[in-house]
């Protein structure tokens, strides 16, 4: 490589740097905020960013001002069912509009698709109603249930499902497969790639989920973290170091599974927008 | 897409496997878009019986100052947030579309905050935002102020720091969407232009732009939409203060609905946001569409 084009590319390091510093820059703040010693100020000119010595009290101290360990074994729960049942009802709705030709279908499809264009807004308030006369307000069923159906979870397994070799699908109905086994033993198997993006995507909007849970539930006991968080934020006298570090640990699982996972999460946004 | 009837198959298989799909939109979605209609003629406070009121609501919103300040804020919002959400995300996609050791590990990063949630954003900013913070230093270092600003709390700044940190939230999501839609470009078309000696801004202005209008057209959509409902930035932050200058329609329906109990009108609010949104993605639509480039 010539002189001018390693300096072209030292460049080019620097630039992407500098612009992942304001990606990653307020969460860095955040971090060093929570593990700062008490006599250390949070905020100062310049700013004094690496704690002496870094301690855990603060992150201590917001486990235990909430009931921490409660939002986060509920937000658990609130992953745990909505994202399996979202991903099995999307795609046993998206097999049939794959695979089948019955009268309705196109009609099913629009209809589902007609739910991107509801704003949550707009739907926050007849929702609520609904699932009060339903006897759900307050209740964990609540919280999970409107979430399960995703016109975005049908749409994509629908474009997976149709791209499986038509031979498959007719050598298995030639040897006599049950629908249901086709769909279990042969479709699902092949979509195994878009069912881990739903999962991940599920994942990270059921945990980040914040006005829904807010609006439906009363009790506090059962609040997902993100609810968690804001409690703890608007509890007057709440030290600035113990709500960062608070929301840090907050943040930690997902941003744990998204590093895990980046590869499928960027991948499956370019399957999505091409689809 | 050939699905042809299928030997042995009942009529009624597809529908079994839709039913939970079904009934879910039914419950959840098909009902309650009925009830908003209902809910925006009627008063309703929860308590009490529903009364019939007939177009009240909608005239009460004519008359409603705050109700226009709410709808000038979330179009501040949207006309803000443009620049952050469809310009600077495709120079980003660009950028991280370089062949670079090491290019995956800063489209990561640049991802980050879109997968955490906007409460975390909202509080990382606060301190970011704060009187003695860091934007505070690096402005007043760089002398373009004089002295720092309580941003949250100065009516003129607020709405701009919302946008700003909505923007930033969201920036990653668009830069994804651009980066798929730069990879189906292909690469000879830039080849050829270098050998024409077109520079860089050239090949950005010629090729990438027309090319990627498509992805360009989903973005704008994408952006109004959020743009129009933003909510929990607001709810962390600002509480739609100081002196409702950061109001949002979302945030003014919400209050009107859960802390004022006003269901009826607060749907009535919520109609009009809806009727809105549907004007916008048509108006986009209509204004993109024939403009995209085959490759």
């Amino acid at each position: 490589m010539s002189l001018p084009m390693k300096l072209r590319r030292a460049g080019m390091y620097i630039l992407l740097t500098a612009i992942a510093l304001v990606f990653v820059g307020p969460f860095l703040i955040l971090l060093s905020a929570g593990l700062k010693p008490a006599g250390q100020a949070v905020f100062s000119f310049p700013p004094d960013i690496i704690p002496r010595p870094p301690v855990l009290d603060w992150a201590i101290e917001a486990w235990t001002a909430i009931p921490f360990p409660t939002y986060l074994l509920n937000s658990v729960i609130y992953v745990g069912v909505t994202v399996p049942l979202y991903i099995i009802v999307s795609a046993l709705c998206a097999y049939p509009l794959a695979l089948m030709s019955f009268r309705g279908r196109n009609l099913i499809f629009f209809a589902i698709l007609s739910t991107m264009f509801l704003p949550g807004e707009v739907m926050l308030i007849p929702r609520f109603l609904v699932v009060s006369q339903l006897g759900m307000a307050d209740t964990f069923a609540g919280v999970i249930l409107p979430g399960v159906l995703s016109a975005f979870g049908i749409f994509l397994l629908r474009q997976t499902f149709a791209g499986v070799p038509r031979e498959v699908v007719d050598a298995a109905r030639t040897d006599g497969c049950h629908e249901l086994r086709i769909f279990w033993h042969v479709m699902l198997p092949a979509a195994r790639p878009t069912l881990a993006i739903l999962g991940i995507f599920g994942f990270i909007s059921v945990w980040n989920s914040f006005i829904w849970p807010l609006v439906v539930l009363k009790d506090s006991a059962k609040y997902p973290v993100a609810l968690g968080i804001a409690y703890l934020a608007g509890i007057t006298g709440t030290d600035v170091r113990s709500l960062a570090a608070g929301t840090i640990i907050s943040i930690i699982p997902v941003v744990v599974i998204f590093m895990i996972m980046q590869r499928h999460i960027l991948e499956g946004m370019r399957g999505a927008v091409k689809g | 897409m050939a699905a042809g009837r299928i030997p042995g198959q009942r009529w009624y298989t597809p529908y079994l496997f839709a039913i939970p799909a079904l009934v879910l939109f039914g419950v959840f979605f098909a009902w309650p878009a009925i009830t908003a209609i209902q809910l925006s003629f009627l008063e309703y406070d929860v308590v009490s019986q529903p009364v019939f009121v007939g177009l009240e609501n909608f005239v009460t919103i004519v008359g409603d100052g705050r109700f226009w300040t709410a709808l000038l804020n979330s179009l501040l919002f949207l006309v803000g947030m443009f620049p952050l959400l469809v310009v600077i995300p495709l120079l980003l996609a660009v950028l991280v579309n370089q062949k670079l050791p090491g290019i995956r590990t800063f489209r990561m990063l640049y991802y980050l905050p879109v997968v955490t949630s906007m409460v975390a954003v909202g509080v990382a900013w606060e301190y970011v935002f704060h009187q003695q913070g860091v934007l505070n230093w690096l402005l007043t270092g760089a002398g373009i102020l004089d002295r720092p600003i309580q941003y949250l709390l100065d009516p003129f700044w607020a709405l701009p720091a919302l946008v700003l940190v909505e923007g930033w939230k969201s920036m990653g999501f668009y830069m994804m969407i651009y980066l798929a839609g730069l990879q189906t470009i292909p690469a000879n078309l830039y080849e050829a232009a270098r050998v024409d000696g077109a520079g860089a801004w050239h090949r950005l202005r010629h090729i990438t732009v027309p090319l990627m209008v498509p992805y360009i057209a989903v973005a704008v959509t994408v952006e109004m939409l959020d743009a129009m409902q933003a909510f929990t930035s607001i709810y962390v932050m600002t509480k739609g203060g100081p002196q409702d200058a950061t109001l949002t329609l979302g945030y003014y329906i919400w209050s009107a609905a859960f802390e004022h109990y006003e269901m009826g009108y607060a749907s009535a609010m919520g109609l009009v946001l809806w009727v809105l949104m549907i004007a916008m993605a048509i108006l986009n639509y209509r204004l993109t569409r024939g403009r995209t480039v085959m490759p």
